[in-house]
């Protein structure tokens, strides 16, 4: 039977792999997969690289000292035992098993040993843990030159942690099915484990208070006298027995070479395969709550790749919408009214309001003080790179357009309005969202920088400034957000694939980064116009009607070029929503 | 009054509805039928102004879908085999919001009345995930009546409808249609059509096979035998039945 499990597995990976090589065949997946090498190799790789050379011509090439590596695996070892014992503590449901709906649908009624489910799940999750370790090894080899061992040994050792890890959680996992089985509730169970740590933790500090020196200046001299201290405290009476299991299990990663890690493999095995040995002996029904667990997984798959993030999180709760609802008026309102709803909560104008006093009270805190004054430059420095970042980010976190509802395009136009009326009222929301919180941001810097403080700075000038800032900021916004919403409509089978974030790939990753990379471009370009019209308008004007004035026509003539690239924007895209099918669109 | 002539919708080279021309009145049901892939949605799809025809003319309560789409959009309700709702609005929201879109003044007075005959009134703070599938059927459609559409298309409306939903839902289209609506509803269940259809328009592959009252269409292809099912009629009209012996 196991055999029949394993084909199963095996074959779904090659189809898996196959398909995305397939795939490559489409320039769109091809280009992705080349930056995305591009990327990991001048992220990771190259980096990784260089360390080794590094690390074989430089005197670094046998890793780390012995004190500082015996500190690293109790640090290690500590960070384990944290972990596990949040394992003992946080679960709130009986054990589950994460198996797919096709899985269960085949699986469960065929005549297939409750043991043999579990050795199918380890065996499966063997490729997720490979993955991961994969990846941690892409990180921990950074350091390689001062951690030592190759990316084998890394790679090796991340996925004995991983794997004990995983095998514990699902030992603890059934212990508590039991203990649940048995009437002892999650808080019950977790005021016990909490009380034996309490009292585990209490009595190594007593100890160390009766029996260690506290540490002395000689002691905190530099690195190595330090990790000498630490050493000798983490040896010291019982913390070595507490800490040895772990110890054990990141030995192999923490190895220099390879003579090293096999010497370290031996024991981190062992307790590997204590802990096979516990799950496999361990009764438990499992069944209902995998049932469970895999209803909720498909939901949870179905909202990602609906880019529906709330419901992904299970967050959806029925609440009031964000202001009445008149029956007449804009339509394009109502856009905004239900696209509200699908966002956070906060995002109300009461909270805006809140954040406006808010940032006025604290700025006038700060003004109030001359010492706390040599804080405000801070200030206008965090509001200056928020604004950048919703500026340049914010367009790709604040998707509740088309992008979210490109799903309902068939319910959508069947509505009495014109094409350009949906995409206005898509494009509200995100507008709202992130001209908001670029006018909190340019409300900090009025904050931080009050006018008179600077000289060339009058107050008339940066009065002219904000108020030219204010109504350019949201065409600035539409300006950005036409850019993914006309991509959603102009390619949207290579949206679909990369607003699914569950999957995954490099190719995917070089898509998005081509999109980023994109959208940044096409924003300058449609943002050059209106700069240089601003430029030439200041420079020509200022000498016959002051700076003042010519910033305010600047300003205006800013404002307009802009609202044109917008209007012209949103009647093409409309034109393009009339004329969309998703169905045709998305046919091989 | 649903006017179609010429109807072809082209997909590159493969054509889902050729040349396609018929007409409904005021108080008519059309029910269009056909094999899968005979291009029963894409033509409910056309009609209801979601995908532009390649070429023809529809006509919607004397309003050219392609010309005045708003106006003839006005006068519409399209009702997709799979209910699509917004997953964060509850059944009141959707009402507001459909409302607002419509510019429907009344339509708290409308809602009430509504959501009573459609048994949804108690569940009018839920969100579409707290719904079953025939309650989410039944949200699209109080949505898609609170304008008083005069034109109603049904792709499928019988999907996912327990015994009883499903005979609520055959009331429902009757009694809409003795007030004078106009409805094309597309179905794989013929006996659906029996009840409920005054005519029937058969497609394949993207054609018109036949058209006219349930009368007029087992006529032709019931070569004089008397008591011919209209599932026989239908498969002798696609060509999926076995030839009579004469």
């Amino acid at each position: 039977m196991f055999g029949a499990l394993l084909y199963l597995r095996l074959t779904s990976l090659r189809n898996l792999v196959v398909t995305r090589l397939r795939r490559l065949r489409q320039p769109k997946y091809l280009v992705g997969a080349l930056v995305g090498a591009a990327y990991f190799y001048l992220m990771f790789f190259r980096r990784a690289m260089g360390a080794r050379a590094a690390a074989h011509a430089g005197p670094l090439a046998a890793g780390l000292p012995d004190d500082v590596r015996v500190m690293l695996a109790s640090i290690g070892s500590l960070v384990l035992l944290i972990i596990v014992a949040l394992g003992w503590i946080l679960p709130d449901q009986r054990a589950g098993l994460t198996f797919t709906e096709a899985e269960i649908a085949f699986l469960f009624p065929a005549p297939v040993r409750r043991r043999t489910l579990i050795y199918y799940k380890l065996l499966n999750s063997q490729l997720t843990i490979l993955f991961t370790a994969g990846v941690f090894t892409l990180f921990s080899r950074g350091g390689s030159s001062l951690i030592g061992g190759n990316a084998w040994i890394h790679w090796a050792g991340w996925w004995v942690i991983l794997a004990t890890l995983n095998l514990h959680f699902m030992g603890a996992a059934f212990v508590i099915t039991r203990l649940m089985d048995n009437g002892i509730t999650p808080w019950r169970r977790r005021f016990t484990v909490l009380g034996l740590i309490g009292l585990v933790v209490g009595a190594i500090v007593v100890w160390m208070w009766r029996d260690l020196r506290a540490p002395q200046a000689a002691d905190l001299v530099n690195f190595h006298t330090t990790a000498a201290y630490l050493n000798t405290l983490l040896a010291s009476g019982p913390i070595p027995w507490l800490l040895l299991p772990g110890r054990l299990v990141v030995g192999p990663m923490l190895a220099a070479d390879g003579p090293d890690f096999l010497r370290a493999l031996g024991p981190a095995l062992l307790v590997f395969a204590a802990h096979f040995v516990w799950v496999l002996r361990s009764e438990v029904s499992f069944e209902d709550a995998s049932l469970a667990k895999s209803e909720k997984r498909a939901a949870h798959v179905a909202a990602v790749r609906e880019g529906n993030w709330r419901a992904a999180r299970g967050a959806l709760k029925a609440r009031p919408g964000p202001f009445r609802l008149a029956p007449s008026g804009p339509p394009e309102v109502a856009f905004l009214w239900k696209n509200l709803l699908s966002t956070f909560p906060l995002f109300r104008p009461r909270t805006f309001v809140v954040l406006v006093v808010a940032i006025i009270g604290v700025g006038q805190w700060l003004d109030f003080d001359p010492d706390r004054r040599a804080a405000l430059p801070a200030l206008a420095i965090c509001a200056l790179i928020a604004a950048g970042y919703i500026l340049f980010l914010g367009p790709q976190l604040a998707r509740q357009d088309l992008r979210s509802d490109l799903g309902n395009a068939d319910i959508l136009k069947t509505y009495p309005l014109r094409g350009w009326q949906v995409v206005l009222g898509e494009l509200l929301t995100p507008v709202a969202i992130l001209t908001a919180a670029l006018w909190l941001a340019l409300l900090t810097l009025l904050v931080a920088f009050p006018p008179g403080r600077t000289p060339w700075l009058t107050p008339g000038l940066m009065l002219t400034i904000v108020a030219g800032l204010v109504p350019i900021i949201p065409a600035v916004c539409a300006l950005q957000l036409l850019v993914p919403n006309a991509a959603t409509l102009l390619f949207p089978a290579w949206m679909q694939s990369m607003r699914n974030r569950s999957e995954r790939g490099i190719e995917l990753l070089g898509q998005r980064l081509i999109f980023i990379a994109g959208q940044l471009l096409v924003v300058l370009l449609a943002l050059l116009p209106a700069a240089l019209g601003a430029a030439a308008m200041i420079f020509a004007t200022q000498w016959l009607i002051g700076l003042v004035a010519a910033v305010a026509l600047a300003a205006a003539g800013t404002l307009a070029i802009l609202v044109g690239e917008v209007a012209v924007g949103l009647w093409w895209l409309g034109q393009r929503f009339e004329h969309f099918d998703l169905s045709a669109e998305l046919r091989p | 009054m649903i006017e179609v002539a010429g109807l072809t919708k082209r997909y590159g080279t493969f054509t889902a509805v050729h040349d396609l021309s018929f007409t409904v009145r005021p108080g008519e049901v059309l029910g269009l039928v056909g094999p899968n892939g005979a291009g029963k949605t894409t033509t409910l799809r056309c009609l209801a102004g979601i995908i532009p025809a390649t070429a023809g003319l529809c006509r919607l309560a004397g309003h050219d879908v392609a010309a005045d789409p708003v106006a003839a959009k006005r006068t519409l309700a399209f009702f997709p085999d799979e209910p699509r709702l917004f997953d964060y609005l509850t059944v009141r929201q959707h009402l507001a919001f459909v409302a607002r879109i419509y510019g429907v003044a009344n339509h708290e007075a409308l809602a009430e009345p509504l959501l009573a005959e459609l048994e949804i009134a108690d569940k009018a703070d839920q969100l579409p995930g707290e719904l079953s599938r025939g309650m989410k059927q039944k949200l699209a459609i109080a949505c898609g009546l609170l304008h008083s559409p005069q034109v109603l298309f049904f792709d499928e409306p019988l999907t996912g409808l327990d015994p009883l939903g499903i005979r609520r839902m055959k009331d429902s289209i009757l009694v809409r249609a003795r007030a004078g609506a106009t409805i094309v509803l597309s179905s794989h269940l013929l006996h659906l059509l029996e009840e409920v259809c005054s005519h029937v328009l058969i497609l394949k592959q993207g054609e018109k096979i036949a058209d006219g009252t349930l009368a007029d269409v087992s006529a032709r292809f019931s070569r004089g035998e008397a008591g011919v099912s209209l599932e026989e009629i239908f498969l002798r009209a696609t060509g999926g039945a076995a030839p009579v012996e004469s």
